[in-house]
């Protein structure tokens, strides 16, 4: 790819995320986010009335949770393994299925840009649809649980778990994507994935989770988790690899889907139902 | 017609859909000017519009469309415009913003593409609606925001698949008007139709398709004979029926008449003759406010089985 085309296909790409921003962020499919978001913001803001409120205090094994451990079990459980894959797969897997179904892809796909361009000035548009939502929801749970005292001290670790949910959501738009690209019915492989083989995955001893994406993202978590005392994510599922490889392994696995994704969509023919 | 001169060249051009033949062995070389694909719904005119603008790939044999391969070549669009047959669009845009975003997809500056998108709406004669969004659109309205977007960045060649399918007589005549201007204006257009009295109006020139093969290609004025023994339907939508149908009967180019929710459904013996006082009709409101006029399919249906048998 010279220069003045690869400058070109990032115009193009910019342009489609243009066209797409504001048609997905308006979308039905973003009341389904704001239900999968919201759930957990009013969860907070429920325990946040409740410990104004002297009257509930969680434990686990019989320790009481401080309320950064309680933000750090919400992002991991709700968000890390359940939002985010879950808007991955509906966004990412719809990218360019969408456009099919309405048959409006013709618009896009009879423009002097490459195909290539159109997936991802979507994916861009997914992953900025996607974190306006996700990050300020994440905000909001942190302020609600987080007493102001202690905001100093753990505000870091807020922005590093802004900056995970962010990888998180990119990755997994990548891969599916690429599943959407390249299948015909990628909904349900997409679910399958994130909660089958994903989940399975982690719990076979070698190399194998090494090829999902929740194994890296739990390498990078920095909260200290519920059992005992501060013991560690890591420590739960004992082997994690260093964050560094981590974020290698995340980064090459979205570019590797984002490539084989926009190779799909140059090569695939969509037959609109008549 | 040598093909060095021709628009649009297919050579054993198949495509299957699996099992099922969409397009088979079409050997085609498309003149400049103003061509019409003609056939009932089925024949594969959409399947060959697809394979001449890349959204499909052949199954066998090759399509060239101004001198180049066209599958994987975006490049190539900068110079085709396409108006495509289904009823699509991003309802929350309106056909201003709509038109804008599709021309900066052409690499038009923003000042240059909002003058564009300006003087297509202008060309289908939309400019007052430019800021009401798509979805608040009419049939007709969203037929010419349609072709509005194939025009938009001024192409050599325009292929307009059913270009005037829900239009009212009046536009119909504007939009046959402006399709015979393009072409006077040096463009080449392929416009596909199943009512041969349309494509009539804009060329001589046709391509006649019938169960994805080409049946004839050249003058239509050749069979224009044939097809006038059969008897044509027309169905027209109106804001009063029953008034449009008296104004109707009036004259003996209608051989029949009945009514049918919101709209008469005629059959005719002389369609010229019937379209061109439908047009006046239309445009001087003596019958009331005509809505929608169309063809239904199964009258080139039956012409094509008869020219078969032929």
């Amino acid at each position: 790819m010279t220069a003045t085309t690869r400058t070109r296909f990032w115009t193009a790409a910019t342009r489609i995320f243009e066209l797409s921003f504001g048609e997905m962020l308006w979308s039905r499919r973003t009341i389904f986010m704001a239900l999968v978001v919201g759930g957990p913001v009013l969860l907070a803001i429920a325990a946040r009335f409740a410990a104004v409120n002297g009257s509930v205090r969680m434990r686990v094994n019989g320790v009481g949770l401080g309320s950064d451990d309680v933000f750090g079990m919400m992002i991991w459980l709700l968000f890390l393994r359940f939002s985010v894959p879950v808007l991955g797969v509906f966004y990412g897997t719809a990218l360019i299925a969408d456009e099919v179904e309405d048959k409006t892809i013709t618009y896009l796909f009879t423009r002097p840009i490459p195909r290539a361009a159109v997936l991802i000035g979507k994916y861009l548009a997914y992953l900025a649809c996607t974190t306006l939502v996700v990050l300020p929801a994440v905000t909001i749970i942190y302020f609600a649980l987080v007493p102001l005292a202690q905001v100093p001290a753990s505000f870091g670790q807020l922005l590093e778990d802004l900056g995970i949910l962010a990888l998180g959501l990119a990755v997994y738009g990548a891969l599916f994507a690429l599943m959407g690209a390249s299948l015909k019915r990628p909904l349900i492989t997409g679910l399958v994935f994130a909660f089958g083989w994903e989940q399975v995955a982690l719990l076979v001893p070698g190399y194998l989770r090494q090829f999902t994406v929740v194994y890296h993202l739990q390498a990078l978590f920095p909260h200290a988790m519920p059992s005992g005392r501060a013991v560690s994510l890591q420590a739960v599922f004992r082997d994690t690899s260093s964050p560094v490889t981590s974020v290698c392994w995340l980064l090459a696995m979205m570019g590797a889907c984002l490539a084989l994704a926009a190779r799909a969509v140059e090569r695939r023919e969509y037959v609109l139902e008549q | 017609m040598h093909e060095q001169a021709a628009v649009v060249v297919s050579r054993h051009l198949s495509k299957w859909y699996g099992q099922v033949s969409g397009l088979n062995d079409v050997s085609v070389a498309i003149p400049p000017g103003v061509t019409g694909l003609l056939g009932p719904n089925g024949a594969g005119k959409s399947t060959f519009m697809k394979l001449i603008t890349g959204q499909l790939a052949p199954s066998a044999g090759s399509v060239r469309v101004l001198g180049e391969p066209i599958w994987g070549n975006p490049a190539l669009y900068a110079r085709i415009g396409f108006c495509p047959d289904q009823d699509a669009f991003y309802d929350r845009m309106t056909g201003l913003e709509w038109l804008d975003a599709l021309v900066r997809l052409n690499g038009f500056a923003p000042d240059a593409a909002r003058t564009a998108a300006m003087r297509a709406l202008e060309a289908v004669e939309l400019l007052d609606a430019a800021g009401k969004k798509i979805g608040a659109y009419s049939k007709g309205m969203r037929q010419r925001v349609k072709l509005a977007q194939a025009i938009v960045h001024d192409p050599e060649l325009l292929i307009l698949d059913e270009p005037l399918n829900g239009m009212d007589a009046i536009m119909r005549r504007k939009t046959i008007r402006m399709i015979r201007d393009w072409a006077r204006a040096g463009k080449s257009v392929l416009v596909s139709s199943h009512i041969l009295y349309e494509i009539e109006s804009m060329t001589s020139n046709v391509l006649l398709i019938n169960n994805g093969r080409i049946l004839a290609e050249g003058n239509v004025h050749q069979i224009r004979d044939l097809i006038d023994e059969h008897p044509h339907t027309v169905f027209v939508r109106a804001e009063d029926p029953r008034a449009l149908g008296r104004h109707l009967l009036a004259e003996d180019d209608v051989l029949s008449l009945r009514f049918e929710g919101g709209a008469v459904i005629v059959e005719t013996a002389r369609p010229d003759a019937f379209y061109t006082r439908l047009t006046r009709m239309a445009a001087s409101g003596e019958a009331g406010v005509i809505e929608e006029v169309t063809s239904p399919d199964d009258n080139l249906q039956a012409v094509f089985k008869y020219l078969v048998k032929q």
